[in-house]
């Protein structure tokens, strides 16, 4: 229920991890840095130019680029 | 070292009361334990080394690698210990070669205890690692660091509850103020134990069991590192598959391959499986570590308001890059040319006062190894300015803000946000800027990114531009110099885009750029690696450098005429002047091709700096040749003066860093080098020297540093394009000119 990609959250907004694409790029290291299921994500503020995206990750701060936003599923 | 067994690998899950009383005694029997110490980047784990190893601390290379390996020989509780330092890693499935170098020296070094440094404040980041760490069959100390700014965060450790619960010591430090550290080495030998691991699920465990039997069946695996190296194969880590390939496991990987198979048919991808229960287990012991989880508002969150703000983040970064080099600039360059004047001129008076009786020597000393020296000692005041307002903009962790600033604009490039510092740091001095693209992770990024480097404008080709521009260009002379900088980007940038095209495609794969807590860092520790870069940059360039300025000395000492004395030869009849003369003509389409010219630009391969000195030599007539003989007191009394005037002229010029920069380039008077470049250049062919100057060749040091991050081959491949770009554009820029003036 109301699952989306991460990319579809504004700033302020926070989701829980449902699942990574299989050929994401950084699924590994994603993992590593807890993007597991179930873990909180709160997409913090997005760059000057609206790309790349601050997250917020079990304490730890961390940005992408929104095109790796889109494999990340979660829900609100 | 002994033959006593490993331990073999506890039951997960419980500690194994037999693996530990064998890893005592091994500890026990190894007459000088290593200690590796292992952590997460930003944990102060470099602060931590420095208070335990203090004086002790010896800084190389890892083999191979542009990496800094730190290590020490300390005597503990009345016995050797070598102390190794890691590289800073959130994991150790490899993505950056800081990384690599971790996990290669826990399964090469074979290491007695593992020391693992955590962020108090970021425990369950930082838990990860440790939870990897305990897949190795190696005795474990748990140290947390920072606990005050976790404690100002609201978060409070409970280090008892921790260590019961991992089953390995688990100590707290303020390293930065030293507390806590005095017997954080002992109590770790002492109390170091294999811990508990991560229990996996039960298919995991199952097909790990079953590699793990099949390693024990040879000796060539470590032992300590069989746990690991299975799990690993597991998650289909590529490093580790390159690695037991290339060492003849390949039916490892292959029985590998047929357990991932057979799991997937189970419906289960082992990857996200043991990052999970790793995540659970870390979450579990987070929470049982910090009792009051609720964090309050941080300090890092409202400096980042400012900080990343959409419409000021940007201009206060540009605003910061500026006040750095008005700082190199203002503070170091009266240092600079104190030790290119003055200090030069009183040893060279010395020498020429003790060596008179020896001429040939005299003039070998006093032409060549004097301002050899002098140029490698006047880089020093820039680098260690550059290095100390760079190295705490890193420790701060502003560094990672800018690179999110200005990710968006470098991508364009198929770079991202890091690239861009290195770029701007080219802008003081290219060879830090070489020294910085090691933060880069993709290769392809690190050798486009030092490519283009020297396109970068450096501050000591700006009295060039100056020069030239008051000469030629009296009421235009500041757009002149700013249109140089603007050039020198532009070329860079399509440089960029033409190298990534046309040798070095990207690698691909996603950006991720980890934004650390701000942080103050300490004053020792900035100093300390300001310091260190400083020094192993003249240690680095003082061979090159001499060789290059005694070899250019040489030529315009041998005279290329009948008749003519070594060393007292007119510079256009040395073989020097008659190479000048000879290459020419092939830069008359470029609007100056005589001799002086050219050979003014020969020296700037040396240093940018020395351009116009030499200018100086040749149109003015300037001897630079045997100066006064000195006397000791009088030369000793020069020297002081002309140190005290540069300490005031660099402290007068502190206050003058914040005001608003002033176009004055075309402002100074007219000297007599100016009128006699008004003589010699038209504005066309002024500018084309202008644009060729900016643009010709990184200076010798800055190719060696390049050489030395990625080899000869890309260093030469370097100067060569560079050659090529700097003649084109200026052929271009003196027909525009010549039309247009």
């Amino acid at each position: 229920m109301n699952e989306c990609p991460l990319d579809d959250l504004h700033p302020g907004e926070a989701g829980h991890i449902v699942a990574l694409e299989r050929t994401h790029p950084l699924r590994r290291r994603l993992l590593e840095l807890g993007f597991v299921r179930g873990a909180r994500v709160d997409v913090v503020r997005r760059a000057p130019m609206g790309d790349p995206v601050e997250l917020r990750v079990g304490g730890t701060d961390l940005a992408l680029r929104r095109q790796d936003l889109r494999g990340i599923r979660v829900r609100r | 070292m002994t033959t006593l067994p490993f331990p073999r690998a506890p039951e997960p899950g419980r500690p194994d009361e037999e693996a530990c009383r064998l890893t005592l005694a091994r500890l026990n029997a190894a007459s000088e334990p290593r200690v590796v110490v292992v952590g997460n980047p930003n944990t102060g784990k470099t602060t931590l080394i420095n208070a335990l190893a203090g004086t002790h601390l010896k800084v190389g290379n890892w083999a191979g690698v542009t990496v800094e390996k730190r290590e020490a020989q300390l005597t503990v509780g009345g016995r050797p210990v070598r102390l190794l330092d890691l590289p800073g890693a959130y994991s150790l499935s490899p993505h950056t070669p800081e990384e690599l170098v971790t996990r290669t020296a826990l399964l090469d070094e074979a290491p007695d205890v593992i020391l693992n440094v955590l962020d108090a404040g970021n425990l369950e980041r930082n838990l990860y690692l440790t939870l990897q760490l305990l897949d190795f069959q190696v005795p474990l100390a748990v140290n947390l660091n920072l606990v005050d700014e976790a404690r100002s965060k609201g978060l409070t450790v409970d280090a008892a509850a921790l260590s019961r619960a991992l089953g390995v010591p688990v100590t707290e430090t303020v390293a930065s103020r030293g507390q806590g550290t005095a017997g954080l080495l002992d109590g770790a030998l002492r109390g170091a134990t294999l811990g508990v691991g991560v229990r996996y699920s039960p298919p995991i465990e199952a097909a790990a069991a079953e590699l793990i039997a099949r390693m024990e069946e040879r000796s060539t695996l470590p032992p300590h590192a069989r746990r690991y190296l299975a799990l690993a194969l597991l998650e289909g880590d590529p490093s580790v598959r390159g690695r037991l390939s290339a060492t003849g496991h390949q039916d490892l990987i292959a029985q590998a391959d047929t357990l991932l198979t057979r799991l997937a048919g189970e419906d289960v991808d082992a990857l996200i499986e043991i990052a999970e229960a790793r995540y659970a287990r870390a979450g579990d012991l987070a929470r049982l570590a910090v009792p009051e989880a609720q964090a309050r508002r941080t300090l890092s969150e409202r400096l980042d308001r400012l900080a990343l703000h959409p419409v000021f983040g940007v201009p206060l970064f540009l605003a910061l890059v500026l006040l750095v080099f008005r700082l190199t600039f203002s503070v170091a360059s009266p240092f600079v040319d104190l030790i290119g004047g003055p200090l030069q001129e009183t040893v060279a008076g010395w020498s020429a006062a003790l060596l008179a009786p020896l001429p040939i020597l005299r003039d070998i000393v006093v032409g060549a190894i004097i301002p050899g020296v002098g140029t490698v000692l006047s880089f020093l005041p820039t680098l260690l300015v550059l290095y100390l307002a760079m190295s705490f903009l890193e420790d701060s962790g502003y560094l990672a803000r800018a690179a999110f600033l200005m990710d968006r604009t470098m991508r364009s490039l198929g770079l991202d946000g890091r690239a861009f510092i290195p770029l701007i740091l080219g802008f003081g001095c290219n060879v830090p800027a070489v020294g910085a693209t090691r933060t880069l992770e993709r290769h392809s990024d690190r050798v486009i990114v030092s490519m283009i480097l020297p396109f970068m404008s450096c501050s000591a080709r700006l009295p060039v531009y100056v020069i030239f521009a008051a000469a030629l260009f009296p009421r235009s002379g500041s757009w002149i110099v700013w249109g140089m900088y603007v050039l020198g980007m532009l070329v860079a940038f399509a440089f960029a885009w033409v190298l990534r095209r046309a040798a070095y495609p990207s690698e691909g794969g996603g950006v991720l750029l980890e934004l650390p807590p701000y942080r103050f860092p300490a004053p020792r520790v900035l100093w300390k690696h300001a310091w260190r870069r400083t020094a192993s940059f003249a240690r680095r360039a003082r061979t090159t450098v001499l060789a290059t300025v005694a070899g250019v000395w040489l030529l315009l000492a041998v005279p290329a005429v009948a008749g003519g004395h070594f060393a007292s030869v007119a510079p256009q009849d040395s073989v020097f002047g008659r190479a000048a003369q000879a290459v020419s003509p092939l830069f008359a389409p470029l609007g100056f091709g005589t001799w002086q010219a050219t050979g003014a630009l020969v020296p700037g391969f040396i240093a940018k700096e020395v351009v116009v000195g030499t200018l100086g030599q040749i149109y003015l007539g300037e001897q630079a040749a045997t100066p006064a003989p000195l006397g000791l007191v009088a030369g000793l009394g020069s020297a002081l003066e002309a140190t005290g005037q540069a300490i005031g002229t660099s402290l007068a010029a502190l206050p003058t860093v914040f005001a608003l920069p002033s176009l004055s380039a075309g402002a100074s008077a007219p000297s007599p080098l100016s009128a006699a470049l008004a003589r010699a250049f038209s504005p066309a062919s002024g500018l084309s020297y202008l644009v060729f100057v900016l643009l010709y060749t990184p200076c010798i040091v800055t190719v060696g540093a390049i050489a030395q991050e990625h080899g000869r081959r890309v260093a030469w491949l370097t100067v060569g394009s560079q050659l090529l770009i700097a003649w084109a554009l200026a052929w271009v820029a003196f027909h525009l000119a010549r039309g247009l003036l």
